[in-house]
């Protein structure tokens, strides 16, 4: 929506291996990654974020009992179109097609990509997992990067009554524990069980995407390097 | 009017509507770097090429339609220089990229207990927004790459 106004979106075409969307009201060319309209009379402008998750479908059940999903069409499933459940694997193997020659990081790794305070930072996910969690400080703002059942991974600011705060894992139970109080915090940044019990850390979004894509559209990113437990940005 | 002249124009805007949906066409393929000045270029095409074709469209036919008398053989050739035009007009009304990555226009919704065709550990993107949340699994997603919906008000679109 913009100026009051809902757009409604086709595809357009394809920069660098990431979506571009033409709007119907305007004819303006939109990016998927940004969000911003890079050509047509709306140039410069930008959709407004909805906060989203991509997380297992067994996890946003427990949260969203009551939430709807979308059905697949008859005629794609029909026809056998939609991705098999190993179809990331099918994608690694695809060609590249990027002007990024940044090898810090192999090109299609999968990493977990945050901006805070205009600075982007990419996670690879194989560190995100096993760190699991990652307590870092991102533009200024100290946060935990937490990951649960394989798939999900979320993060939150880790300021709790103005001071920053440490977390470890019980990962079997998909609980996090502060350092400072010994409460105990789900994946859904509450605190269910503690001093701090009812507490509620804000989310930060994250974006799970290539290396090549997040590099593409954030150049100056910095990475995560696993090595250090604590690195300021 | 010389009617080798009639017949290089004929030629000429024949071959100018097909490159007014080709370029942009080659520019903007999937698995290849596109530069900011290629898009701008074919963003530009892609925007006057349904006034420009059906332009070159008239100006073939009333080209062919001057040359026919007299031409006896030679009207192969011009049947033949009509048919750029005649695609190039009918291309620059569709959306090849709707061909290729199947947005889905009618989306349907299941409530998530009934929600069979998800496996637990499949992927969705999740959206909350003013009470309503939805999930949009990422397998289909991964086919249709664009689903347009209003969730808790907010009219937004879903893109993978």
């Amino acid at each position: 929506m913009i100026d009051g106004r809902t757009l409604h979106f086709h595809l357009a075409g394809i920069n660098n291996q990431n979506f571009i969307m033409r709007d119907e009201e305007t004819g303006s060319w939109w990016q998927q990654v940004t969000g911003e309209a890079i050509l047509g009379p709306l140039k410069g402008r930008r959709l407004t974020r909805v906060p989203q998750d991509e997380i297992s479908f067994a996890l946003w059940k427990r949260e969203q009992p009551m939430g709807r999903v979308l059905r697949p069409d008859p005629r794609a499933a029909a026809a056998g179109h939609y991705a098999s459940a190993d179809w990331e694997a099918g994608i690694a193997k695809l060609p590249i097609a990027t002007r990024v020659r940044d090898k810090r990081l192999d090109l299609r790794e999968l990493v977990v990509g945050v901006t805070v305070n205009g600075r982007a930072k990419a996670y690879r996910m194989t560190d995100v997992q096993q760190q699991n969690p990652i307590i870092d400080t991102v533009g200024g703002v100290p946060i935990v990067i937490v990951a649960a059942d394989g798939r999900s991974v979320r993060a939150f600011s880790r300021t709790v009554n103005g001071k920053p705060v440490d977390f470890f894992a019980r990962p079997e139970a998909a609980i996090l524990v502060d350092s400072a109080t010994g409460s105990e915090w789900d994946f859904a940044g509450r605190a269910v069980r503690g001093p701090l019990a009812g507490q509620q850390l804000d989310r930060i979004e994250v974006l799970r995407d290539y290396w090549f894509d997040w590099r593409s559209y954030h150049p100056d990113t910095a990475i995560y390097s696993a090595g250090l437990v604590r690195q300021r940005s | 009017m010389n009617r080798r002249l009639l017949w290089f124009l004929l030629v000429i805007v024949a071959a100018l509507a097909l490159v007014v949906v080709i370029v942009p066409a080659w520019v903007i393929q999937p698995f290849r770097p596109q530069s900011p000045v290629g898009l701008e270029i074919s963003f530009v095409l892609k925007r006057i090429a349904p006034f420009v074709t059906i332009a070159a469209l008239l100006a073939c036919v009333a080209l062919v339609v001057t040359l026919w008398h007299g031409a006896r053989w030679s009207r192969v050739f011009l049947v033949i220089l009509l048919l750029p035009p005649v695609f190039s007009a009918w291309f620059a009304r569709q959306n090849h990229f709707e061909w290729m990555f199947n947005p889905l226009a009618n989306a349907g919704y299941t409530r998530a207990d009934a929600a069979t065709f998800v496996g637990d550990g499949d992927l969705v993107m999740a959206v909350a927004r003013n009470g309503e949340a939805v999930a949009y699994p990422v397998r289909q997603l991964a086919y249709h790459h664009l689903v347009q919906d209003t969730v808790g008000r907010v009219p937004i679109v879903v893109t993978y």
